[in-house]
């Protein structure tokens, strides 16, 4: 799988609500290999500045045609602060695209997509693959609206759409784990989930899956400094206690059951 | 750094000699931050390199401690990976064959939890096709000895170089922890117990704690500091082993640019190891070795060894 560190241009970085940003970077080299829930390490310190001295991984959010990537993030800390200042026509050097993204299941007619929060990021290049295919399930949850401003690129894709917020500001009042329990019980034949967003969540879902025998597919987080496997940093405890997953190069994604979903973050 | 041109005759000549090990270059790159070189495919051009120091390896596979395992410091990073490594059979069976098609020299780093150890792993080495020079990691706890790591006790440090010696005929470079008072001391006992050539250093201990959730910040609560940020420590200890000793001595910690490959090269070290820079980016040691010609050129020097400042 080819992957690339190239200089992107920027595009546009709108802030689409409190602290949330929309990147758009001109990179044709990594989209024409991309695939759903990969991730790329984006450099956030200036020139030959050592600090932030890592990079950080984002995933994947949106692909054009033109060869613009678009990364969906949320300022949280220095470099994602930092990231959030450079201005179109601005470089940032891109690498990627890394790890193994979402396993498409053809005897699945049913996938169930699970996104909690900015959780929904590596979730549209994926049900965009899968409307081409089968029947897509979206559910989406957060705490209240402004954290999902992009809902709308995913309401468009599918009948099936529900949504939920902890404050009942978009959507049904509850979590998406309501959902998810609603969606199962109704359903019906062989179904995949895909599920990413903060790890209480995911574990649910998980169990929620097992408990119904389908599989589920997560994409995890953990501390990088390279994204490509070359520092061993980004380990998770696997399901059976023999050592560990390394979320950059086996994962981002894993199915739910190679993780040990006790171990706490 | 000076980028004007003059062109000289002939253009320089790079390579060094380690021992009995001849490199084509002297940029190199360090242990733990450069996989089993198959993960740089595509990122990285190892056959325009001088070396390659693979990860760890240990007698057994071992699966390294829990996460978390890295936090960044200003300008630095904290790491506890702990001894994760394939363990030396696989490591023979399985990333051998791939690295013995790469056109540059392979050094593997090794490290044991007991002199025993360290000599059966060099044993195995000894015969392993590619394999052209052992790096010996002294850094690690001595479970024997109490959780003492080898490379803070000179004697200990010493007995893992005779030990390896005898084990091996390839030649062994020891790997120097800058986690000591005076590293000359360790650094002399080294040489006279038969090191081939030392390298240093490795990374400083040191620790964070996360104030949100009152925790230390690794879940090892310490671990190794690299990066820019210890830079001037590691040529400081450069620069004093390299007056300490007669052996070559290999310069390691925050190199990322040529201009700092080149403070370490003037301060004697024949070579400079390239760590934590190719994990923020992976093309970094073909960079500095780029620079390092480029100024070679530019200021009419012929070898590495002349850019070492007059004593
Ligand atoms: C594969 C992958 C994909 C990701 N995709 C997205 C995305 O699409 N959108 C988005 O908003 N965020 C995403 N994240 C999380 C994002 O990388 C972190 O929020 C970001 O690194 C925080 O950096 P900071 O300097 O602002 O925060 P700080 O807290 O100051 O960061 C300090 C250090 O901790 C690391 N760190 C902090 N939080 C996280 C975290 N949650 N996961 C991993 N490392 C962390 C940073 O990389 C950095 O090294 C992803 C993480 C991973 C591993
Ligand atoms: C993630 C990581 C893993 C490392 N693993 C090893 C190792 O297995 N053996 C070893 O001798 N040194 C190891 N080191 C130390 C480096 O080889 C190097 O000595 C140190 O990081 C200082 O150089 P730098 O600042 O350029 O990174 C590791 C360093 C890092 C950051
Ligand atoms: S981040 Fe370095 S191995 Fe995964």
């Amino acid at each position: 799988m080819p992957r690339f560190d190239i200089p992107a241009r920027i595009i546009e970085q709108p802030q689409l609500a409190h602290g949330i940003f929309l990147l758009t970077v001109k990179a044709p080299a990594i989209l024409d290999s991309a695939n759903p829930g990969q991730f790329c390490m984006l450099e956030v310190k200036y020139n030959n500045s050592s600090d932030p001295l890592l990079r950080r991984p984002l995933s994947i959010y949106k692909t054009r045609a033109n060869g613009q990537i678009s990364f969906l993030y949320k300022e949280v800390g220095k470099g994602t602060r930092l990231l959030s200042k450079r201005r179109p026509g601005e470089i940032v050097r891109v690498l990627g695209p890394l790890g193994q993204g979402f396993r498409l299941i053809d005897d699945r007619p049913q996938c169930i997509l699970v996104g909690g929060g900015l959780g929904i990021a590596p979730l549209l290049l994926l049900a965009e693959r899968i409307n081409q295919s089968g029947k897509l399930i979206i559910l989406i949850g957060a705490g209240n609206a402004s954290e999902i401003p992009t809902i709308e690129d995913f309401s468009g894709l599918t009948r099936y759409f529900h949504i939920a917020t902890e404050d009942g500001s978009l959507g049904q009042r509850g979590m998406v784990t309501d959902l998810l329990a609603q969606t199962l019980r109704e359903i019906t034949g062989m179904a995949q989930i895909y599920t990413c967003g903060p790890w209480p969540m995911m574990k649910a879902v998980y169990y929620m899956a097992r408990k119904k025998n389908i599989p589920c597919q997560v994409s995890l987080e953990a501390a990088m400094a390279c994204g490509i496997g070359l520092c061993l940093g980004c380990a998770v405890p696997k399901s059976d206690s023999q050592g560990f997953l390394h979320v950059c190069r086996e994962g981002p994604v894993f199915d739910a059951d190679q993780v040990n979903w006790e171990y706490s973050q | 750094m000076i980028h004007q041109k003059n062109p000289i005759t002939q253009s320089p000549n790079l390579s060094i000699k380690i021992g009995s090990l001849v490199l084509k270059n002297p940029v190199l790159l360090a242990s733990g931050t450069c996989g089993y070189g198959t993960e740089l495919d595509g990122l990285l051009d190892l056959d325009q390199l001088g070396g390659i120091i693979v990860k760890g390896i240990s007698i057994k596979p071992s699966p390294g401690n829990p996460p978390p395992r890295l936090v960044e410091t200003p300008c630095g990073l904290l790491n506890s990976i702990g001894l994760e490594n394939v363990g030396i059979e696989s490591f023979i069976g399985d990333k051998l064959p791939w690295l013995r098609n790469v056109k540059t020299s392979l050094i593997v780093n090794i490290l044991g939890n007991s002199v025993e150890e360290y000599a059966e792993i060099a044993k195995k080495l000894d015969g392993a096709e590619g394999v052209k020079a052992i790096e010996v990691n002294i850094s690690c706890p001595n479970v024997k000895a109490g959780g003492i790591a080898f490379g803070t006790d000179p004697e200990a440090a010493a007995n893992v170089t005779r030990a390896v010696k005898k084990a091996t005929d390839l030649p062994m470079i020891i790997k120097l922890t800058p986690n000591v008072t005076d590293i000359t001391k360790v650094a002399r006992k080294v040489a006279s117990a038969g090191a081939d050539a030392i390298s240093l250093i490795n990374t400083l201990l040191g620790m964070a704690i996360d104030i949100k959730s009152r925790r230390p910040a690794l879940a090892n609560v310490f671990g190794g500091l690299s990066g820019p940020a210890i830079k001037p420590i590691a040529l400081r200890m450069v620069w004093q082993v390299v007056r300490a000793v007669d052996i070559p001595v290999i310069g390691v910690g925050g190199i990322s640019s040529p201009d700092d490959a080149l403070e370490f090269l003037m301060a004697g070290a024949k070579a400079v190891e390239i760590g934590t820079a190719t994990l923020v980016r992976p093309g970094t040691a073909e960079n500095v070795l780029a620079g390092i010609r480029d100024y070679m050129e530019a200021n009419s020097i012929q070898n590495v060894d002349d850019l070492r400042l007059p004593e």
